[in-house]
């Protein structure tokens, strides 16, 4: 996969956080979401997944690597809430890490968030999956809910 | 004569005076920049110091501090320029570092006297710590610190039980001490009611979980242990100070765009610090000392729960019983380990922890307004951030080096 052309899609990107920006390096992870895929950075050398994506493993410093599918099952490892949003009136959303499952080297976490969850349910240790929201222009954003309410 | 890496530095370097602008609340000092706010706190430094300021000959300071060194050097008149250094580190990581390029200048006779400086202007269209970019509302987006360290206090109380309660007895502690600073900006006391029903802004923290913003100048003077002896005041030894981060802290709780966010990669037990576990390590080495040596901490509190996690990684405690500790009582003034006696970042003024290593050199020389009865040897913790952080020893004997 290429980088597409800018778009308004990623302008959203470039200007979102806790997402990993938008540039060559990244756009793929972008793509592949749009089709339903969570993938990771692997090293093609020594097999570590990492995050967020860099040129050279910090573990073997190779420069060849892949885009790993990986299952998109993951655990809330600790989260908070945007009580004081930016602008007044906004929706209360949260900001989670969420470590996936099944990954090599060091943990995986990845600043997101938790669709479905409220105050009460959200909580570490809350088992979730990734889902995926439609940007258009051929991308997607993964996000996650908890897994109690994901169909298996 | 060393006892291993670092220790050469022991005692070599020190304190001889501190200045500072007035402590005004965010915008309130702005206008002109902070050029004047560093000049006028560097005056007030020489003059503590009993030096000329034209005889200073170097500058240090962090997190890209505006008042730079070649403005600072022109603005004061000073003979010579001989040395300056800025720090890597985010927010009020970078000021063990600051202190440590000092002290080894001025050790190995690189310069005289050198200025480190922090000049802190929070003009609305600049507020530190507000994050740039985040003009589309379509997704949730890290937006401030205190997001990024309710990441970290949320997992603390997830595995070890550590509850609102002993963030709000870090805030109360502050403004009890603050009460009997003259300088500090928040000197009514808070309840832990008040504290609880304050506002939620980054669930778990809350108004009081944070520090206030603030304008001011700061400055210390740092020289060699020799020069300090002969000038105005009683030397603040540096005893030991050291800088640094534990493998991939990097960014450490925080996410930011395109720049460097790096991921939340370090080991369990450091997501659960301040990120200070090998600082405190190589600090307690450098200066040949440990937790029970340390009679006052000054710990830099932006917001109250990196307290908790400070005391774990220097050792005051184990991991995970910082909470039960402060609701015993113990940093309190009349408690084994007094913290922040000045009021800290939470109620003296957010200067980036340049008056955390004010009150250290009040309390070696016996003048703190809540001063500790034979206090000698003083812990001085700089800010949880982006690699790296610091941490400095103060002494009030200048025997210690071996």
């Amino acid at each position: 996969m290429t980088r597409a052309a800018d778009t308004e899609a990623t302008e959203i990107l470039r200007k979102q956080l806790p997402l990993p920006g938008w540039s060559d390096l990244t756009a793929p992870y972008w793509q592949h979401a749009a089709e339903g895929r969570l993938v990771i950075q692997r090293c093609r050398q020594c097999g570590v997944h990492r995050w967020e994506p860099v040129e050279i493993c910090y573990a073997c410093h190779s420069w060849d690597w892949d885009w790993d599918p990986v299952g998109g099952a993951g655990t809330v490892y600790t989260y908070t809430w945007a009580d004081m949003p930016r602008e007044p009136g906004a929706d209360l959303v949260n900001l989670a890490v969420v470590e996936l499952d099944g990954t090599e080297g060091d943990p995986v976490r990845l600043l997101t968030w938790v669709e479905g969850a409220d105050r009460e349910s959200l909580r570490c240790g809350l088992p979730v999956q990734v889902a995926f929201d439609p940007l258009g222009d051929g991308l997607g954003v993964p996000y996650f809910r908890p897994r109690s309410i994901t169909a298996p | 004569m060393h006892g291993g890496p670092g220790t050469w530095l022991r005692g070599r370097a020190a304190v001889a005076g501190f200045g500072h602008t007035r402590y005004g609340r965010r915008g309130e000092l702005s206008a002109a920049g902070t050029i004047p706010l560093v000049v006028e706190a560097v005056l007030g430094a020489c003059e503590d110091a009993g030096i000329p300021p034209s005889e200073l000959d170097g500058f240090s300071s962090y997190s890209g501090d505006s008042a730079d060194a070649a403005r600072l050097a022109t603005a004061l008149g000073i003979d010579e320029l001989r040395f300056t250094a800025m720090g890597w580190g985010g927010g009020g990581g970078g000021m063990g570092g600051a202190y440590l390029y000092a002290a080894m200048a001025v050790a190995t006779g690189q310069a005289n006297y050198v200025a480190v400086t922090r000049g802190v202007i929070q003009p609305p269209e600049a507020r530190f710590g507000s994050f740039a970019g985040m003009a589309v509302q379509r997704y949730p987006a890290m937006t401030s610190p205190g997001q990024a360290f309710a990441l970290a206090a949320r997992r603390h109380m997830h595995e070890f039980g550590t509850s609102i309660d002993h963030f709000g007895e870090v805030a109360i502690n502050a403004r009890l001490n603050a009460a009997s600073n003259p300088d500090a900006r928040f000197r009514d006391p808070i309840t832990m009611e008040d504290h609880h029903s304050s506002r939620l802004i980054a669930d778990p923290l809350r108004l009081f979980d944070f520090c206030m913003e603030s304008d001011v100048g700061a400055c210390c003077i740092v020289t060699s242990a020799e020069r300090a002896r002969d000038l105005r005041q009683p030397p603040a030894y540096i005893a030991g100070v050291s800088m640094g981060a534990p493998r991939r802290w990097g960014g450490g709780h925080f996410w930011f765009p395109q720049t460097g966010g790096t991921g939340y990669q370090m080991a369990p037990q450091d997501f659960t610090s301040a990120g200070h576990r090998t600082i405190a390590d190589n600090l307690y080495a450098n200066a040949g000392m440990g937790p029970g040596d340390v009679d006052v901490a000054l710990i830099y509190d932006h917001f109250t729960p990196m307290v908790l996690m400070k005391l774990e990684d220097y050792g005051f405690v184990e991991p995970g019983e910082s909470g039960p500790f402060v609701a015993d009582g113990n940093i309190r003034r009349d408690g084994s380990l007094p913290v922040n006696t000045h009021g800290g970042n939470l109620a003296e003024v957010y200067a980036h922890g340049m008056t955390h290593v004010f009150e250290a050199v009040r309390q070696m020389r016996g003048t703190s307004p809540n001063q500790i009865e034979g206090a000698e040897v003083a812990l001085v913790v700089a800010g949880a951030s982006p690699a790296p952080s610091g941490g400095l020893l103060i002494t009030k004997d200048g025997g210690a080096r071996p």
